[in-house]
């Protein structure tokens, strides 16, 4: 149930569809994770999880926060995320504690994002609280499922959908979209965008630079067997291309979404008969004075490197530099099939639905 | 209603008697609930009409009270014609009269169409003007559950509980051909007998997507996305009034290079879309219809949908 008080949220969550290639749609959102943040709410207050005054906890300090903490701001709830020091800038950390937020940020010494540290936190104020709700973004059904709004905006768009490419953090704008089309779409190809060292796809963890997607831990709701095609995409290449979307499209966008257009303009241009959308998934202020900000960037060791227009297929998944963007054909199989190839030495094919088609 | 009254007393002499008729159906192109512009679900369907098979109404005006009407078990037809009356408070009754040549109990909406006959004839003999979101209305007072042939052609997302229009598709469908036959040996079901589905929560968000899916259709005169949004409302519908030999057809549909296959979420009507412009459509149709006979269902019939005269 929606109260007339807070549906102006649902313009924040729509995405102005822009077209960047003949063949290509971008979904760019405002703030895309208020789709989940308000599907899993309004589920867990019609189920009687969510009382009034309920205290709502998520380890969290992204996009995913700042949609919860508008909404529990909105209905009246109490709010606590945990994260860890080196993921949160100050500025944000003061935006979301205005909204009432209550922002609690751990040490990390790892550089790792501290997840069990966040998570055994978590368990202590919910082990305090009874009417402590976790909203659950990396397993609830929920994230996937509030999705097939931009499968019907999309579809009321564009009409049939031949590929989507997206990036996985939680797995649940992508994993959610591609179920949805592919439910009435059987041919859709899904081009799944992370970066170097996330473990997601059978990397190595390791430090990141790319923020926002990727992950140090696999939540439930990333389906490897929905996925076709797996891209790494390195920080430089996406910072680079973020630019470029601002330069050429209007689209001032964060890095996430620069990585998802590098790998989305590649599939328009090797398949110019397919209809392809990208998701983009939130504006560009919060990264202002870093991913926009010449002096941040000239800091950087190598900054800029070249541009790239087409990336390296891997036949064994390896971790690559920052500048670097690459390949694997992963072929809807789980995670589990594919380690164990690895592990075995075999050679997947080098050819993918990209070539075939 | 009043206003109604002061029309007519305004206008010509109105004549006591009234005709009129409403067409068939071959069930739902999808069934299922869906969210309104404030996120709460409804029961709604898209009713795909089918203009070859009608009923026909008249209304003989009379002074007394009661609503006499024939064949006399057609009593919600006569529910229907006195509720049309009180809604346009005219006193007095009538003998309403139905012919049909719609077959019951199948999914053809053969009650609807006596139920929106009756209305229309009555509004008929009152001389007056309904719009066809009120004989909806009406329609579902007089039967609890009505489809959207009170739109005729016109394409709508319907609360067949609630007689109001979720989504209004602006147009009507593109223009198909449609296979259509009975599952289940052509036995009869009786609708008032079945429960609501209950759909789970990954189908009500499926439901967006179909219901997009018809809108697109709608606006591009699309019967390609019209059948891939009812091919997969059919699968769902399996889980809930499931017909026998169902993946057989699913088989012959991808094989004919249909657009996809329909069904009627309450009755045992299959229907195969088919693109209008396909090449060699009638040949290829007659051979579709053989396999389907040949795979043991019961009455292949053809009809043209929004065919506008398309010759046959």
């Amino acid at each position: 149930m929606v109260s007339p008080a807070v549906d102006h949220f649902k313009d924040l969550e729509t995405p102005r569809l822009a077209l960047l290639a003949p063949n290509l749609v971008a979904a760019a959102f405002p703030l895309m994770k208020l789709m989940p943040a308000r599907y899993i709410l309004d589920r867990a207050a019609s189920n009687g999880e969510l009382k009034t005054g309920s205290h709502i906890v998520e380890t969290t300090s992204g996009t995913f926060g700042m949609a919860v903490a508008l909404l529990a701001a909105a209905r009246d709830y109490r709010l606590t995320l945990v994260t860890a020091s080196t993921l949160i800038d100050a500025k944000y950390r003061a935006r979301l504690e205005r909204i009432g937020a209550t922002v609690i940020a751990l040490d990390d010494p790892r550089g790792d994002g501290n997840q069990p540290g966040r998570l055994e936190r978590l368990q202590e104020i919910l082990a305090k609280e009874p009417d402590g709700f976790w909203t659950r973004q990396y397993d609830s059904p929920g994230n996937w499922l509030a999705y097939a709004r931009l499968a019907e905006l999309l579809i009321r768009a564009i009409g049939k959908v031949d590929c989507l490419v997206g990036c996985v953090g939680t797995g649940g704008s992508l994993c959610g979209t591609a179920s949805f089309l592919r439910t009435v779409f059987p041919h859709l190809t899904v081009f799944a965008v992370d970066t170097h060292r996330s473990i997601l796809f059978g990397q190595p963890v390791g430090r990141r630079m790319l923020r926002g997607l990727g992950n140090s831990v696999l939540p439930k709701n990333v389906r490897h067997e929905l996925v076709d095609e797996i891209h790494w995409v390195g920080a430089y290449p996406a910072y680079m291309t973020a630019h470029r979307l601002l330069r050429e499209h209007g689209l001032f966008m964060g890095p996430t979404s620069g990585a998802a257009a590098l790998v989305a303009q590649w599939v328009a241009t090797t398949l110019p008969d397919a209809q392809v959308a990208v998701i983009m998934p939130d504006e560009g202020h919060r990264h202002a004075e870093t991913v926009y900000n010449d002096e941040w960037l000239s800091a950087l060791p190598g900054w800029p490197c070249k541009e790239l227009s087409e990336p390296r297929t891997l036949t064994t998944i390896a971790p690559a530099a920052e500048t670097q963007w690459t390949r694997f054909l992963w072929l809807r199989r789980s995670l589990g099939d594919v380690l164990k190839t690895q592990a075995a030495g075999e050679v997947p094919p080098a050819v993918g639905a990209a070539e075939n088609l | 209603m009043a206003e109604a009254g002061d029309l007519m007393s305004r206008g010509a002499l109105p004549s006591p008697v009234g005709t009129a008729i409403a067409i068939a159906h071959h069930g739902e192109l999808i069934q299922g609930v869906f969210k309104d512009d404030d996120g709460r679900l409804h029961r709604g369907l898209v009713t795909l009409p089918i203009a070859g098979l009608r009923s026909e109404a008249r209304f003989d005006r009379s002074d007394g009270d009661a609503v006499v009407v024939t064949p006399d078990h057609k009593i919600k037809a006569a529910a229907a014609a006195r509720l049309t009356l009180d809604f346009l408070n005219v006193t007095g009754g009538g003998a309403l009269t139905l012919q049909s040549s719609i077959p019951v109990g199948h999914g053809y909406g053969s009650s609807t169409a006596d139920v929106v006959a009756a209305i229309r004839a009555v509004a008929a003999a009152l001389n007056v003007q309904l719009r066809p979101s009120s004989i909806a209305r009406l329609a579902v007072s007089a039967e609890r559950a009505s489809d959207a042939i009170a739109f005729d052609d016109h394409a709508v997302l319907f609360a067949q509980r609630e007689g109001r229009v979720i989504e209004n598709f602006a147009g009507s469908l593109p223009p198909l051909l449609l296979l259509g036959f009975k599952a289940n040996g052509g036995v009869p079901v009786d609708t008032l007998q079945l429960p609501p589905a209950r759909y789970d929560s990954a189908e009500i968000q499926e439901f967006g997507v179909l219901r997009a899916l018809v809108a697109r259709a709608v606006r591009l005169q699309d019967p390609h996305l019209l059948g891939r949004a009812a091919s997969a409302s059919a699968v769902i519908s399996q889980r809930h009034l499931p017909k026998q030999g169902f993946d057989e057809i699913a088989d012959i549909a991808e094989r004919a290079g249909a657009c996809g296959v329909q069904v009627a979420h309450s009755g045992s009507l299959l229907g195969l879309i088919f693109d209008l412009f396909t090449p060699n459509l009638k040949r290829r149709a007659a051979l579709v219809a053989q396999q389907i006979r040949r795979a043991g269902f019961k009455d292949v019939e053809v009809h043209l949908v929004n065919a506008e005269g398309w010759p046959w």
